[in-house]
């Protein structure tokens, strides 16, 4: 009976570290070319979190390197990205998606 | 009423500064599609026993990622022989971006700036605005990196004329800048860059009722320390004008100093 409830317990709780995992969504990391000071920056970061389940964003201005995490479901395209960084006053390069709980990577 | 005190404060607040541009000079900075900016200011300046303030709020929106246009509301006080303070002359005015090139950690690029400033100061003596309209414009250049900035501006001032048959003489405004960023600081840290102008002003001689004043324009050449601090959208900048070299026509007095103090935030 208690190796039972042990196990039931086990099972639950691997589902629940499964489906916190796939709620972190897909991590994008995005470059950016122009990115000279953080103050300039921060039309970046009105644009990009103005997207709704865009969160976690980071600016890494010594690699040129934008990165956010998006709740499942959201997708941000190359064309998007495009535009975006155009109207924020820089250049996009390109874009690295992740799926943290799937461990798999994917260059656009 | 002394030709001086309608030209004193002419020069303050000519120009918007946006972003990372210098305190006194132009650059080429505009601002975020969709943004709006907040930059509430302080200028003051000295000659000899006058010294006038000019408070001003400057606001801008950024209509696409390389044009923006924006309208700066001065207030002015004026100490000296006469005291007088109101509001200044109303301007309005727009920055576009025409060339941008980027690179990882750089960004070069050069704008045009239009500006037209119009009569709608307050009365009294001394004046608190030219008593006239005037269009200004400008050509920046800016490079900056991570460590260093340059920047290199012109702008041409050209002065209506008031309702007393004065004109203010046109003014021919070149502007050298370098900065430098010591500590590099992450996106989310308070961010230092170290600014040295070179600020040359030459001014036409000004006319009344058609004769050209002896006692009117020149050439002034001032060197301007300034500091640029931000955090996020937050941002402060100040300098300080001293002016190092001075050839005025006739008898007039040379500017001692200038000084300004921007608070700008992005939103």
């Amino acid at each position: 009976m208690n190796r039972m409830i042990i196990n039931t317990m086990l099972i639950l709780l691997s589902m629940s570290v499964s489906m916190l995992a796939w709620a972190t969504g897909t991590h994008y990391e995005i470059r950016v070319d122009g990115l000279a000071c953080p103050y300039c920056a921060y039309g970046i970061e009105k644009k990009l979190t103005a997207i709704d389940g865009v969160k976690n964003l980071k600016v890494d201005l010594e690699n040129g390197l934008v990165s956010v995490d998006v709740s499942d479901g959201v997708v941000l395209t190359e064309a998007d990205m495009k535009q975006l960084f155009e109207d924020a006053g820089f250049t996009y390069r390109s874009m690295t998606t992740s799926h943290p709980d799937r461990d798999q990577d994917k260059t656009q | 009423m002394k030709i001086g005190q309608l030209i004193f404060l002419s020069v303050l607040i000519i120009s918007p500064a946006l972003a990372h541009d210098p305190v006194f000079g132009l650059g080429p900075h505009v601002l975020f599609k969709g943004g709006v900016e907040i930059a509430p200011q302080i200028s003051t300046e000295k000659e000899q026993d006058e010294r006038g303030t000019e408070l001003g709020v400057e606001l801008t929106y950024g209509i696409t990622g390389d044009w923006a246009a924006g309208v700066e509301l001065p207030w002015v006080d004026k100490n000296g022989f006469n005291n007088n303070s109101g509001p200044g002359d109303l301007s309005v005015f727009s920055k576009y971006r025409f060339w941008r090139r980027d690179s990882l950690g750089v960004q070069q690029s050069a704008s045009i700036l239009g500006k037209l400033k119009f009569d709608t100061s307050g009365g009294g003596l001394p004046p608190l605005g030219s008593g006239s309209t005037a269009g200004l414009l400008g050509l920046a250049y800016g490079y900056e990196s991570r460590k260093w900035y340059r920047w290199a501006g012109v702008r041409y001032r050209v002065n209506g004329e008031n309702n007393r048959g004065f004109r203010q003489g046109n003014k021919l405004l070149l502007d050298l800048v370098g900065g430098i960023r010591l500590k590099m600081t992450a996106y989310d840290e308070p961010d230092t860059v170290w600014l040295v102008e070179l600020n040359g002003e030459y001014t036409d001689r000004s006319v009344m009722d058609g004769n050209r004043l002896a006692n009117s324009g020149g050439t002034e050449w001032f060197v301007s320390p300034g500091i640029f601090w931000t955090l996020r959208n937050f941002a402060v900048k100040a300098g300080v004008q001293i002016a190092v070299a001075s050839d005025l026509n006739g008898d007039q007095p040379e500017t001692d100093y200038r000084a300004k103090l921007v608070l700008e935030w992005h939103l």
